[in-house]
């Protein structure tokens, strides 16, 4: 508390230094685009002459406070024309813009990160910016294009390979990654154990991926965090789109419900119902669907309100043997408010769960579990001159976690009803961020995150002797659960546990020269909330444990430094990061722990610590026919669970160990070239150094069977992952911006057809009696053909 | 569940599986400990056999036998019972053992002038009471299913290895069992082979087991499963038994040393 004590006094200073200069106005307003009235996020505003700039925010509005005087006011975003206006400032001023798209100019923005000078200047670093147009550019496996697999093309992200769910980031674990659309927290990020993702492009209107250096208002997990941001809807004309691929068809509506003041989308997306399965009955299905949903009111100059919902199902049905769905649902109510022409705010309540459940007809019993929480944030944009923005805000998240519920589906079957005691938790956060900028060439962004987590009062705790839930059995060199000498329970209102963490975040940019500046972060986070999962990706049972009585909240450092710079009138920028990271209180899992259907969770984990660091390389060509870039990381991850006392070997025998997610060298290239304006070439390359494995050092026979003998956890790797995609898009009647427009993908995925090893496997071959090592490798050559339309 | 995921990926996506050469780093050989007390209801069960290998580079076509230990069982009683081996097979043999339900077990082996040692005590079982075959199951609807049933005793905990053996192949499925969601209830093992025809005969059979041994079967038959190193296999790792080397604790064996009531039936495949 001393320490945030010390923060407000700090800004209160700063704030008291940039109130008593010469007389100030502030130009203010929102930035859309003309067809829609949909805002537009991180749009440039320039004044020139005074070297003065800011950005719109995720809601499409900007405010800058300048003395009296008369600016040129450059406003501009890529791939729309930018407006020049002279601008008279004697008083404040409301100035709201629309920009239209460069018609010949159809280039979707790609990563707009350091195109123009200002972001060279802005303390923010290691942040990567899509848009949903550059998304669907990207050649994917069966042409369906999707969010995380585009991200996973950036440097410094990963994924475990084909038929993973989830992506790493520098090194951390999918569950490290705080995943938002439009503020919610989604739990579970992919459709079909990981093919797809739960994000409709269509919906999308742009994303952030933060790597590092990440702002206050963002906290919860310690890797990374992921801004999705959904379309408002068009609030001038109605408009349909969608798209029909091999694996799903799209179809998105939206229009105004009163015409530039309120607007609705709907949008839906859904797999064919037998996918894949036509070689077999009919009783067998598995499909998903999503669908999202925004209304949009602008009350006033100073009101608006948003109202949006999603909610995705996985449904996976064998005749009647088995059947699994599971999905996110979410709902949110936000409400922005500006209190002046310098205060924005913004007010959400959000309700989201996820929801699991597995029914195996022939055990004849039904398994149910799921998160549910509830999220009140309310969040402050203070522009109080044009050299000091302040943000702020609170948090607060309470959780209601299901581990899991086992219910008979007959009377005859031989389950008992079982429910797993329910868990509940309290998060909460305050605040503040200044984003600074000192000198025109030194930028700072300071702050902090001060977060809290009470976990409640749940029936049936375990007590065991003194607090250790897990023992060494030193006969044996093994961990063991420790036998509870009792339970205690406790009421609802109760804290059985409760941490505070001070989460210090603090950037700096310097500008070397007009082109190019060095950057430095630091940022500490804290993570309460656990992903169990001792597999190499998640899966869709994995369930949510929140920090308690004998699980500790994770918590990370990050420093990183970049050099970045823009050539040849930003036709061309070069990032170049470097990062080291360190998690204390990573979990790990003894061996043979049971995850699922576990009541006392806390008897098979142990407490252990993370590190990564690493190289990035991001290389790109911001615009003309050929547009691109080449990322490459050189990068180090690995994980270690000592023993608790010297007697104790720990996991792996104490020593570092490779995460699942070390792939040392990591290329990814990708690129578009417009042939003209009917065809359009993109292109991807990856290589990544294997995945980490853990390979039998020996065999050995018991009871009947052979057994693989393993030693080093991850000493071994898989080969080298590399494959090239390439797709072809078609617009037949280009340029045509009335009525009905379509447009051809042609893509094949793996054009070299690489059988890359999704996973070796060890088994004894019955009919030789041989020991093999198999390879499964999931796509090779896969072309594809989806269409898309416009109306 | 896993299963259902692998065939899953495997049928939807074009996916492939081949056999391919992979040079493997070897450890150091270890005694491996077959040693499992078996008394099948209604026999007398005093003949009993331990079995003494080594451990071979995973490749190896041959499995040593560790040939000229010395192997004693004694109960708490404090009588002795010698296991003699049969020629140089590794295969150790006692013909007077007399079991009794809840009796602990000590093991004591000399190998190589090292000393290893391990206690058990014999767990009961109850018997399997009637099999149950469905002709359309697996996820093609072609395999047979072969459920067998049981009723679990109330309010204990029970532990359960069942041993499924196709007598014409010899080839053997093993499964574990708990009882933490079926205390009290009559409940089945279960068992689906896609090489499974009628008129196969089908040795089944139902250990009582310790808790312990239920989990150490556990994660190493996670370990033998075909599917190991796939995305939703969790790590594998050493699996350490109930032996202990006492002479040189690092050089630790394999196996487990288990004591189990039996109750087998045989049944022919409809």
């Amino acid at each position: 508390m001393k320490y945030s004590l010390l923060w407000f006094l700090c800004v209160y200073c700063l704030l008291i230094n940039f109130s008593y200069s010469q007389q100030k106005f502030t130009i203010s307003g929102t930035i859309s685009e003309e067809k829609s009235n949909e805002t537009l996020i991180g749009v440039n505003i320039l004044f020139p002459e005074i070297s003065a700039g800011t950005t719109t925010n995720e809601y499409g509005f900007y405010s800058i406070t300048l003395p009296e005087g008369k600016y040129n006011m450059v406003v501009s975003y890529l791939g729309f024309s930018t407006i020049i206006e002279t601008i008279n400032l004697t008083e404040d001023i409301v100035k709201n813009f629309s920009l239209t798209e460069v018609a010949e100019n159809l280039d979707e923005v790609i990563i707009t990160e350091n195109i123009e000078k200002l972001n060279i200047r802005t303390p923010q670093m290691s942040v990567n910016k899509l848009t949903s147009g550059t998304i669907k550019e990207i050649p994917v496996v069966l042409g369906e294009s999707d969010i995380i697999k585009a991200i996973t093309l950036l440097p410094g992200v990963t994924n475990a390979g084909e038929g993973s769910s989830g992506f790493n980031v520098r090194g951390g674990s999918a569950d490290q990654n705080l995943i938002l659309l439009d503020e919610a927290t989604i739990y579970n990020s992919s459709h079909l154990f990981g093919f797809f993702s739960v994000f409709n492009p269509d919906a999308i209107k742009d994303l952030r991926l933060y790597k590092g250096g990440i702002p206050a208002r963002y906290g919860g997990r310690v890797s990374s965090v992921l801004d999705i941001y959904q379309k408002e809807g068009n609030s001038k004309e109605f408009h349909a789109n969608g798209g029909i691929g091999i694996v799903s068809s799209r179809l998105l509506i939206e229009g105004p419900l009163k015409k530039n003041k309120g607007s609705f989308l709907l949008g839906g997306r859904s797999s064919y119902a037998h996918l894949f399965l036509p070689l077999f009955d009919i009783k067998n299905i598995a499909y998903f669907y999503d669908l999202n949903t925004k209304l949009s009111f602008k009350l006033n100059a100073k009101n608006n309100i948003y109202l949006s919902g999603y909610f995705g199902r996985d449904v996976f049905r064998i005749k009647d043997s088995f059947e699994n769905i599971y999905g996110n649902s979410v709902f949110n109510f936000r409400w922005n408010h500006l209190f002046s022409d310098k205060l924005f705010s913004n007010l959400s309540l959000i309700y989201s769960d996820y929801y699991y459940n597995l029914e195996l007809g022939f055990v004849e019993f039904d398994w149910i579990s799921g998160i549910q929480n509830f999220n009140l944030k309310y969040d402050f944009k203070y522009y109080i001159t044009d050299k000091i923005k302040l943000q702020y805000g609170i948090n607060s998240i309470y959780y209601k976690f299901n581990p899991g519920e086992i219910k008979p589906t007959k009377a005859s079957s031989g389950i008992n009803p079982f429910k797993l005691i329910d868990k509940y938790a309290f998060e909460n956060a305050l605040y503040v961020d200044a984003e600074h900028k000192i000198s025109n060439h030194l930028a700072l962004s300071y702050g902090f995150r001060l977060s809290s987590f009470y976990r409640l009062g749940q029936d049936e705790l375990n007590i065991y002797p003194d607090n250790q839930a897990v023992v060494f059995n030193e006969d044996f060199q093994i961990y063991e659960k420790a036998d509870p000498i009792g339970t205690k329970t406790y009421k609802r209102s109760d804290v059985i546990k409760s941490f505070h963490n001070l989460e210090p975040r603090a950037s700096l940019a310097y500008q070397l020269t007009p082109n190019s500046s060095i950057k430095a972060s630091y940022n500490r986070m804290s993570q309460y909330l656990h992903l169990l999962s001792n597999t190499n990706s998640p899966t869709p049972l994995d369930i949510w444990t929140p920090s308690g009585k004998y699980v500790k909240p994770q918590l990370l450092d990050q420093y990183a430094i970049g050099y970045f710079k823009n050539f040849d009138d930003n036709r061309y920028s070069l990032e170049l990061e470097s990062f080291y990271k360190k998690v204390k209180n990573r979990i790990d899992y003894i061996d043979g722990a049971d995850l699922i259907a576990n009541n006392a969770i806390e008897q098979v984990i142990l407490n252990g610590q993370s590190r990564a660091y690493g190289l990035e390389v991001l290389f790109k060509k911001n615009e003309g026919q050929f547009k691109g870039w080449l990322a490459y990381t050189l990068s180090k991850s690995e994980q270690q669970t000592p023993g608790r006392t010297a007697i104790e070997i720990g996991i792996n025998n104490g020593n570092w160990y490779n995460t699942p997610h070390d792939k040392t060298h990591d290329i990814s290239f990708t690129g578009s070239y417009e042939w003209n304006s009917k065809w359009k070439i993109n292109t991807n390359f990856l290589f990544q150094t294997g995945q980490p494995a853990t390979f039998p050092n020996g065999q050995y026979q018991y009871n009947g069977i052979y057994i693989p003998s393993y030693n080093n956890r991850n000493a071994d790797r898989l080969p080298a992952y590399h494959r090239l995609d390439l797709s072809l898009n078609y617009t037949p009647i280009p340029n045509k911006n009335k009525g009905f427009q379509g447009n051809w993908i042609f893509s094949i995925y793996n054009i070299y057809n690489r059988r890359n090893a999704n996973s070796i496997s060890f088994g004894r071959n019955t009919d030789t009696g041989k020991n093999e090592a198999t390879r499964l490798s999931i796509f090779g050559i896969v072309p594809s053909i989806s269409y898309n339309f416009k109306l | 569940m896993k299963k259902y995921i692998i065939i899953f990926l495997s049928l939807f996506f074009m996916s492939c599986e081949d056999v391919i050469d992979l040079s493997l780093d070897s450890a150091k050989p270890r005694l491996v400990i077959d040693a499992s007390i078996n008394w099948v209801k209604g026999t007398q069960g005093e003949t009993q056999f331990i079995k003494l290998s080594l451990s071979a580079p995973y490749f190896d076509d041959i499995i040593p036998e560790a040939s000229g230990a010395s192997v004693t069982i004694t109960d708490s009683n404090n009588t002795a019972y010698n296991f003699i081996e049969d020629g140089a097979t590794g295969i150790y043999v006692n013909n007077t053992f007399l079991p009794e339900i809840g009796m602990v077990y000590h093991l004591l082996i000399n190998y190589n002038n090292e000393t290893y040692t391990a206690t058990e005590t014999l767990m009961p079982v109850v018997p399997i009471e009637f099999v149950e075959q469905k002709n359309d199951g697996g996820f093609a609807g072609d395999e047979i299913e072969i459920k067998a049933y049981y009723t679990d005793p109330k309010g204990i905990e029970n532990f359960y290895l069942f041993e499924f053996t196709k007598t014409l192949s010899n080839s053997l499925n093993l499964e574990v069992y708990d009882d933490e969601f079926t205390d009290g209830n009559r409940i089945f093992a279960f068992h689906s082979d896609e090489t499974l025809m009628a008129g196969d005969e089908l040795i089944i059979r139902n250990y009582g087991i310790s808790e312990r041994y239920y989990e150490y079967l556990n994660i190493l038959l996670q370990q033998t499963d075909d599917q190991s190193g796939d995305p939703f296999q969790t790590q594998p790792a050493t699996v350490r038994g109930n032996c202990i080397n006492q002479t040189n604790p690092d050089n630790y064996p394999f196996g487990y040393f288990r004591a189990s009531e039996v109750d087998q039936l045989i049944y022919i495949v409809n």
